[in-house]
């Protein structure tokens, strides 16, 4: 059977939707038909807005924050609390925890959890820095709100006997929180709770 | 009054509960299967290989989401059903559970998928649905409890200690999804502590990082132990009555010896621990109090911390445990005859019919697959009698003459031929030719 694959340019893009996550092949499939009968305006401008998101954004060089200027605009702001910290693992969770309007403090962003069978230790994460913020003074209290899965609670664990040594209280989100699930799924009002409930560790 | 007392165990105020019906689609080799199944004992006869003890599987496989034989579970997929092309991508597994006294039953899916992904992989993946909700896998666990006995049970006795372990665990998880949980979350965290062993052993990781991983080792580990505990000291007051009054005349008297990992060798054991050859272990174990327990496999774990290192992996903790049989203070996997450690199996079995029935009320489904074949006379009919008095049991055989005639009388009989099953209640067939009442 004679068989005649797609032109390149489509199966590139195929191949290269699908590594996103949660994106099957099928699915990858479809978007590039769509994108390839949508309009050019649609389509550029989804091009567009990658290459923007990698060339305009960068990382807060205090918090690890997503940001477009230096800092970002939570540890620029003079009218949140200096003296907490609330340490979570991705930008999703900030946004998350913003969104509570229950916090008014500062973040830290790992990006990441601890996981040896991911090859992700301590020295992957930016937890030196973390330690940094807390060393160089200022703050008085530290929220552990990784996620409530093993690797955060693994994480949580580690950065609790790392703070061990120095003048703060650490805090872990109190339990309420699905167990196994992610901060960034949680619906605001568990977890501005959890927030409130938050216990000394 | 074998019966009698068979009737005693089972007579406590339990709930009835039965499988109705079964479908198969593309399991194994079925590719439609539409089965009402009644109550009371349901004989499955017919030629080897013409799929009845795949019937038993699968019913097992919607109890326990397990297959009995620890195989890959896209096995179980009928890839190429009607001589068709392509691979078939959907199997499905459903149960009508039905329950008396409540309202409404108990409807239990499992679907086998399988992903294409890319132009040559396929991904297998399962999900599960309760009364057409879809849930996690461990949820479908507790909505039909049954027991399977298999002829390859006796094996049991001088497997590998994993092999025992699977069995507690299975039994476990059927009746107690907290169990489950914990259990999966202890798996989890074996395979971050070992990942953690082997880059120490490389020079990639600090000691430090152990701390968490030990942490919630030892917790979790210590919550396993004490379940296992409980339930080997359940089984092992009903499997020993059963087996010495019932089965063995009052000549044998059996133990169950749990043997946990939790410390680094025998030397190391607490000084109040009773000696391993009075099998005490159990009774010492129930006495400490969970935190206790998991501060002291936290001890062991940092004691032996070097040799793991060393090794790369975790050497204490449940998923070293063994559990032993012993009749007459005699292990049964090194001095035992075949015929000893079937019948000590046997009582095991039956013990662990009546145990979940009072873990969860409800008198599991009884699924046998060609096991009277291999027992004497006097054990064949203490296990048919408690067969009849459960609420419904399965059974399968390829010879229906070896049941007598007064059983056969109480059965539905089907008749399993190429992935078809067709009722039979005229009279049982002996041999090819001969058809003569029973
Ligand atoms: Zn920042």
């Amino acid at each position: 059977m004679p068989f005649h694959a797609a032109p390149q340019p489509v199966t590139r893009l195929i191949e290269e939707l699908s590594r996103l996550p949660g994106i099957g092949p099928k699915t990858a499939s479809r978007l590039t038909y769509h994108l390839l009968r949508a309009a050019d305006e649609q389509a550029l401008g989804l091009a567009d807005a990658l290459r923007q998101l990698r060339e305009r954004t960068q990382f807060c060089r205090v918090c690890f924050n997503i940001t477009e200027g230096q800092p970002c605009a939570v540890c620029s702001d003079p009218g949140r609390e200096q003296a907490l910290i609330c340490v979570v693992e991705s930008p999703l969770d900030v946004l998350a925890v913003e969104k509570t309007r229950a916090y008014s403090g500062q973040y830290h962003v790992l990006h990441g959890a601890i996981s040896p069978i991911e090859g992700v230790g301590p020295d992957d994460l930016k937890i030196d820095r973390l330690l940094d913020r807390v060393r160089s003074g200022g703050v008085q209290e530290v929220i552990l709100a990784t996620n409530p899965t093993l690797e955060g609670e693994a994480t949580a664990m580690y950065l609790q006997k790392q703070l061990a040594g120095f003048p703060v209280l650490v805090s872990r989100l109190a339990r309420g929180l699905p167990v196994g699930g992610d901060l960034e799924y949680a619906d605001e009002v568990t977890l501005a709770r959890a927030l409130e409930g938050r216990s000394q560790m | 009054m074998r019966r009698g007392a068979i009737c005693v165990l089972l007579s406590r105020a339990a709930a009835a509960m039965h499988l109705a019906q079964l479908t198969l689609t593309n399991f194994r080799n079925y590719t439609r299967l539409d089965l009402a199944l009644p109550k009371g004992p349901t004989l499955l006869f017919g030629a080897n290989a013409q799929g009845k003890t795949t019937l038993l599987e699968a019913i097992y496989y919607l109890a326990t989401t397990k297959s009995p034989h620890a195989r890959a579970d896209r096995q179980l997929l009928n890839w190429y059903a009607n001589g068709s092309e392509d691979p078939v991508a959907v199997g499905r597994l459903t149960a009508q559970v039905r329950l008396a006294g409540e309202t409404g039953q108990r409807h239990l899916e499992i679907r086998l998928i399988r992903d294409q992904t890319g132009r040559a992989g396929s991904e297998f993946r399962r999900q599960v649905l309760v009364n057409g909700v879809k849930v996690r896998l461990v949820d479908l666990l507790g909505n039909l409890n049954v027991v399977l006995f298999l002829p390859q049970d006796v094996g049991l006795v001088s497997a590998p200690p994993a092999e025992r372990r699977r069995y507690l665990d299975i039994t476990l998880c059927q009746v107690d999804t907290r169990y489950c949980r914990t259990l999966s979350q202890y798996n989890k965290v074996l395979a971050q502590r070992n990942a953690l062993l082997r880059s120490l052993q490389e020079g990639r990781a600090r000691p430090a990082e152990l701390s968490p991983w030990d942490e919630k080792l030892a917790e979790l580990g210590a919550s396993l132990v004490l379940r296992r505990a409980a339930l080997i000291a359940d089984l092992e007051q009903r499997a020993g009555r059963i087996h010495f009054d019932d089965l063995t005349g009052g000549t044998e008297s059996l133990r169950l010896a749990y043997r946990p990992r939790l410390w680094p060798n025998a030397d190391q054991a607490p000084s109040s621990l009773p000696p391993a050859a009075t099998a005490d272990t159990v009774g010492w174990l129930l006495e400490q109090p969970e935190n206790q327990l998991a501060a002291s496999l936290r001890r062991a774990l940092d004691g032996s911390r070097q040799v793991e290192t060393q090794r790369g992996a975790t050497l204490i903790g449940p998923h070293r445990d063994d559990l032993r049989l012993l009749v007459n203070g005699r292990d049964l996997a090194d001095y035992g005859s075949r015929g000893q450690q079937r019948t000590a199996l046997l009582a095991l079995k039956l013990a662990e019919v009546a145990w979940m029935e009072g873990q969860t009320g409800e008198r599991p489904v009884l699924l046998l697959d060609e096991v009277l074949a291999e027992l004497d006379q006097t054990r064949r009919a203490y296990l048919l009698s408690s067969v009849v008095a459960a609420e419904q049991a399965i059974l399968t055989a390829s010879d229906p003459t070896m049941f007598t005639g007064e059983f056969l009388a109480q059965a539905t009989r089907m008749e399993v031929k190429g992935g078809q099953i067709r009722p039979r209640n005229g009279p049982v067939q002996r041999g090819t030719r001969d058809e003569e009442e029973v």
